[in-house]
């Protein structure tokens, strides 16, 4: 059985609570693996933390109580009513470094920025929510209301676009505009309405292990960041060791080739210890997180056939109800 | 902090040429697999292996050999090196010395990396992306490496000229492996060079499974690990 987990509506604040998706940030990976040692970039340990990240701006979100319903989801989804993607750019332990960028679904760009700062302060992340709202607070009401309509329509048109087709128009720029609305009665609409809310049961039951994950691994990551954050206090206190302890011995006596070897030693150490607590991160994450991918890949298989199969059946009454071939 | 610059080290290797190939670019790049396989368990062979003080002995000679005096001397074949010369010598043998104290290595190998594991000492590592080898570089020094033909080289250049090699070489049947290493410096007119043997031997396979962790350190078992 599936759970809701997202605050519902009515709790919210505001006259349009638009409901967010927030989509796993990209990790920033660089495809060329031979840079990840020079960027200390732990691909796997990137990946995860592309997944947990949307979490701690999730819980920034809900706690302005300005959204309706806000989700993690694996993949963006356009025509989200608002959707946030994120991009890491650097992620230590000390500072991160986070691109995000959020687009409602007539495609007006809301904000497009990158923030830095600590991953430990709960700031980070309520500054990007402070600067949703903010967005949110310079449109009017109005257009608010017509992106939850767009919204609504381009999932329409992606389910069953014969009967879709002429209420949106989309321009050079790629965004939206209303053409004219269906009836409120109109049985393809209400149809189109169920299948929606149905998707997101769905869409929350993957919400939902996302949130078992972060539950499970939240500490160990945690630990994973106080390492890193050790790790790069090593590398500076071997800096200044090294600077301090720069041989006052005759250039060429032992005293001074063993410092230059001890210094070049001890900046490997570091560096390979910190290769080895990645390895047990992995260790001791990577089955849960491959458990929970593979969960999440089942429902996304059983959403795809489902999706499918929406379509061919509302397509064909499309066509029985108006007999209209399109 | 490491960093590995192509150009850099591509430099270094040009500079370290301009003196003494010890990698060029060739050796930096395989076709396809790995040449030779040293992957292993490795404990040192101390008959084979060379004695510190004869290899001391026998640079010695060779400096005065070559040295500059010589010629003065009334001896035209050997000379008493200068104080500063034998100074910087025993510098180099003492460091050589210390760098090949470890009496086991621990080399894994996969079909990108070599990874030597010694003990009091950091892991050397040649990785190679896509058939060419990545040095590391940092504050401290480089460290590049490569293959000369079935001989694993492992140069590192630090800093007032201070180099060191490795080579490593493993016998036809897969047994023995000698290391020889070089440790040179711009303020020694010659390098220290000690030649290490090892033996492979097999790891008792235990009983148990442990892993790491990070919030249960190690964690071992005699079946299947589940955290």
């Amino acid at each position: 059985m599936f759970v809701l987990t997202c605050v519902p509506p009515q709790d919210v604040q505001g006259a349009v609570p638009l409901n967010v998706s927030i989509a796993a940030f990209d990790p920033g990976v660089p495809e060329d693996q031979s840079l990840h040692r020079d960027l200390e970039i732990f691909p796997r340990i990137r990946e995860i933390e592309a997944m947990l990240l949307p979490f701690a701006l999730r819980q920034a979100l809900l706690d302005t109580r300005e959204w309706g319903a806000v989700r993690i989801v694996p993949e963006p989804d356009d025509g989200a009513e608002l959707l946030v993607t994120g991009s890491i750019g650097q992620s230590d332990g000390q500072d991160l470094e986070l691109t995000v960028r959020a687009v409602d679904a007539s495609g007006r760009v809301w904000l497009e920025k990158t923030f830095t700062g600590s991953p430990d302060s709960k700031q980070f992340h309520t500054v990007i929510a402070a600067e949703l709202a903010d967005a949110r607070a310079r449109l009017a009401d109005k257009t608010l209301s017509n992106v939850v309509e767009i919204s609504l329509l381009r999932y329409g048109m992606r389910l069953a676009p014969s009967a879709f087709t002429g209420y949106l128009n989309q321009a050079d720029d790629g965004t939206f505009v209303i053409e004219r609305l269906p009836a409120g009665n109109d049985p393809m609409l209400a149809r189109v309405k169920l299948v929606r809310e149905t998707e997101y049961v769905i869409t929350d039951a993957v919400d939902e292990k996302f949130q078992e994950l972060y539950a499970e691994i939240a500490s160990v990551h945690e630990l994973w960041r106080e390492y890193r954050r050790k790790n790069i206090e090593y590398q500076n206190s071997n800096a200044l060791r090294a600077l301090e302890t720069r041989s006052d011995a005759p250039r060429g006596s032992y005293e001074a080739i063993k410092n230059l070897y001890d210094n070049y030693k001890r900046d490997r150490i570091i560096a390979q210890e910190q290769d080895s607590l990645a390895v047990a991160f992995n260790n001791e994450v990577g089955p849960r997180v491959e458990a929970m991918e593979a969960r999440v890949a089942e429902l996304e298989v059983w959403v795809d056939r489902k999706y499918a199969e929406w379509y061919r059946i509302l397509e064909g009454l499309f066509e029985a109800e108006t007999g209209r071939e399109d | 902090m490491s960093r590995i610059h192509t150009p850099l080290v591509l430099f270094l290797v040009v500079a370290a040429c301009s003196q003494q190939a010890v990698i060029q670019e060739d050796m930096m790049r395989i076709d396809g697999a790995m040449p030779v396989n040293l992957a292993g368990s490795w404990e040192r062979d101390y008959a084979r292996s060379d004695d510190v003080n004869a290899a001391l002995r026998e640079a010695f000679y060779q400096l005065s050999r070559t040295s500059p005096d010589r010629q003065f001397s009334g001896n035209p074949g050997l000379s008493q090196p200068s104080s500063k010369d034998t100074a910087a010598l025993l510098a180099l043998a003492r460091l050589a010395e210390l760098i090949t104290r470890p009496d086991v290595l621990t080399i894994s190998q996969n079909e990108n990396e070599v990874h030597i594991a010694r003990k009091d000492d950091f892991a050397m590592l040649c990785a190679f992306y896509d058939g060419v080898a990545k040095g590391t570089e940092s504050r401290y020094g480089t460290e590049i490496c490569g293959w000369d033909r079935d001989q694993l080289v492992s140069h590192l250049v630090l800093p007032d000229g201070l180099q060191v090699t490795h080579r490593f070489t493993i016998s036809a049947d897969g047994n023995a492996l000698r290391v020889v290493t070089t440790v040179s410096s711009s303020t020694s007119r010659m390098p220290f060079t000690l030649q290490r043997f090892y033996t492979k031997f097999e790891r008792p396979t235990p009983d148990y499974k442990c892993i790491e962790t990070l919030s249960m350190k190690r964690v071992c078992s005699t079946g299947e690990l589940v955290l």
